[in-house]
């Protein structure tokens, strides 16, 4: 009878629409790579080692509303005072070279894992957790330390980071952690790289995303891919591959979840921050030479459900709109490195940059899973972020901004 | 002017939306989604209007003319792109029930789909504010202020904050209007919307008058009072109607 009409009414019929389930998942990958995001802006804003931020928005306020040299100072800000043809040509070298280095560990990581060295993997990876945590952490907590003056002394704060990293990771590498704290860590651990990364001169890091998104493409798509060997070799013994991957489970299991076996691909990848031979990505600041390994999950990982049957239980969709209410999606640590590095970079030039760039990235991750939902591989969650991304920092420098301040310093909106 | 002040612009500005988001938006993971999108497609309207006037940018005349022609530009043109937006809602709806149907729970509620219209217009409003608001607010948090020429009374950030205020809540209310005018095919629904709007934004032409900001912001918030006035009405007309032909089975 009212079965026919199109809107039904919640008070009387006492269900509950699919509307407060739906869409989860996404929402539990969406506010880590937020936070990890808004740590590494903030962190950024703060403490910035180039300021560009306060003189560029002042030079483009004042020069707006008065004479037309707005286009001047966007260009000056957009090429940069120095020689930009050497800037270019080094970081597409620094790119190149980082590029070759990963491929090359990543052979060597499938070499490793196909004579079954798990062990000596995993060990490999603690250490460099531990090296993250604690030489990357307690680097970027002295310079939090010094710029906001907080006082602390040197034993409590060695006891401090000494504690928070062996619990870091525990949290990353041992299977019965509580889930929230090994979210929370890893997450600490994408903001700590990430920010380092920032500190990298500009064009280095634009030609390193831009470089690492093909890398990435080509590694998980490719069949002579480094990356889908890895992940055929774990498919075909079905075994786990130690990784620093973000597991979007829930905190507290609801009874009756079924749980897919999710397959994972990683790729560990040491780092070496003395790029000796390319000198031009020497830092003013002094950093210890450390070789920080760590691990990029290329792919966004699909579900191979073990038991085979994919029928519809209650709370489960595994096709349609590919949202499944149940199940985690993983999302490997170096997306969430790269997507807070460009948003970073973003936020050394100004805000509206940085909006515009998470905006970019939220929908390429929304594409990249709906990818996953139609294809149901391992995708590389990288490129098309990064790309969305790229594309929507340039039109926003050259467009969006000219026309926001035009508009809004005459105090003009729509 | 300090931190504080900073924050407190922030607030001005997003105060309601930030509300409607924690007390309605968070609730549901969808409507977030749908915010995003929603927020994306209006950065991407806006990136679209800024390509087109780029080559007449910066505009150095203070005669109203060149002004008023940006305005209509741009309004027609995102309300244009607002019925594109109700198709692709349209669209996604049906993909909804579909789903529903699959999964053997009740169809999109009509609460639903006016949830689905708050949190499309509150991603409208939320790019607005944003843009032309807090991304201009940095140097709100630094030591000092800055007054406009043409309105000395009252600092920059402010007005801007409170015209990011009259806007979000344009935006928000009239997706619901439109989107109920569009379902219903009523007349005066659909054409209020565009009317709406276009009337705020020829308002804020009267801030280029040295001045003029001291009459535009009242009656810009009256604006946003009256559409919220009138999407409330259409609200609750459309929930007793829905009530009352259910009840009446």
């Amino acid at each position: 009878m009212d079965d026919r009409s199109t809107d039904s009414d919640p008070v009387t019929a006492g269900e509950s629409s699919i509307l407060d389930t739906l869409g989860e998942d996404v929402i539990r990958i969406v506010s880590p790579v937020s936070l990890c995001m808004l740590l590494v802006v903030l962190l950024v804003s703060s403490v910035s080692s180039t300021n560009d931020l306060s003189s560029s928005i002042s030079s483009l306020f004042l020069s707006s509303t008065t004479t037309p040299t707005s286009f001047s100072s966007l260009n000056l800000l957009l090429l940069g005072s120095d020689s930009t043809w050497e800037e270019i040509k080094s970081a597409l070298v620094t790119a190149l070279s980082f590029v070759v280095v990963v491929t090359l560990l990543t052979f060597l990581l499938v070499l490793l894992f196909y004579f079954r060295c798990t062990n000596f993997l995993r060990i490999y990876m603690g250490i460099s957790s531990l090296f993250v945590l604690s030489f990357l952490g307690g680097f970027i907590s002295l310079l939090l330390i010094s710029h906001f003056k907080i006082p602390i002394d040197p034993f409590t704060f060695a006891i401090l980071l000494f504690n928070l990293s062996v619990v870091g990771v525990f949290a990353v590498f041992m299977p019965k952690f509580p889930i929230s704290m090994n979210q929370g860590y890893l997450v600490a651990i994408g903001v700590l790289t990430a920010y380092w990364f920032t500190m990298l001169p500009e064009w280095t890091t634009w030609a390193l995303l831009i470089a690492m998104s093909l890398y990435d493409l080509a590694a998980v798509l490719l069949p002579i891919g480094p990356l889908r060997l890895l992940v055929e070799l774990a498919m075909s013994r079905n075994e786990e591959i130690p990784a620093l991957v973000y597991e979007a489970r829930p905190v507290d299991p609801q009874p009756g979840d079924r749980v897919r076996v999710w397959r994972e691909r990683t790729d560990v990848r040491i780092e070496a921050t003395e790029n000796s031979t390319n000198s031009a990505t020497v830092q003013t600041v002094q950093e210890t030479r450390l070789a920080v390994s760590e691990e990029i999950t290329a792919p966004l990982i699909e579900a191979f459900p073990q038991t085979g049957d994919r029928h519809l239980g209650t709370e489960e969709e595994e096709d349609g709109i590919g949202l499944g209410s149940s199940g985690a999606i993983k999302l490997g640590l170096g997306d969430f490195i790269f997507y807070s590095v460009l948003v970073g970079r973003a936020a050394m030039y100004d805000y509206m940059t940085v909006y515009a760039c998470y905006l970019a990235i939220m929908a390429g991750l929304g594409v990249t899973l709906l990818l996953l939902a139609v294809y149901r591989k391992a995708l590389p969650a990288l490129p098309v972020s990064i790309m969305l991304g790229v594309v929507f920092y340039l039109l926003t420098r050259v467009l969006l901004e000219v026309f926001v301040v035009q508009c809004s310093s005459n105090l003009l909106m729509f | 002017m300090t931190v504080a002040a900073g924050v407190g612009y922030v607030l001005i500005a997003l105060g309601p939306a930030l509300s409607l988001l924690a007390s309605v938006i968070a609730k549901k993971p969808f409507l977030i989604l749908t915010l995003l999108s929603s927020t994306l497609f209006w950065l991407i309207s806006l990136i679209i209007l800024a390509g087109a006037w780029r080559a007449f940018l910066p505009v150095k005349s203070t005669e109203l003319w060149p002004y008023s022609i940006l305005i209509l530009t741009s309004v027609g043109f995102q309300e244009g792109i607002r019925i594109g937006f109700w198709r692709l809602f349209k669209k996604m709806e049906d993909m909804l029930n579909a789903f529903a149907d699959r999964v053997s729970k009740p169809r999109l509620f009509l609460t639903d789909k006016m949830l689905l219209a708050l949190a499309g217009g509150l991603g409208h409003g939320l790019a607005h504010a944003v843009f032309f608001c807090l991304s201009l607010l940095t140097p709100a948090f630094g030591p000092a202020t800055f007054y406009v020429d043409k309105c000395p009374s009252i600092p920059f950030f402010l007005i801007s904050a409170i015209i990011a205020l009259g806007f979000v809540i344009i935006h928000t209310f009239s997706m619901v209007i439109a989107f109920n005018g569009y379902t219903e095919g009523k007349r005066k629904d659909q054409i209020f919307v565009p009317f709406a709007h276009l009337i705020a934004a020829l308002i804020t032409l009267i801030n280029l008058v040295p001045g003029g900001c001291n009459i535009g912001l009242p009656l810009l918030c009256i604006m946003a009072g009256t559409t919220l006035y009138y999407s409330w009405q259409l609200v609750w007309r459309r929930l007793t109607e829905h009530q009352t032909t259910r009840s009446s089975d």
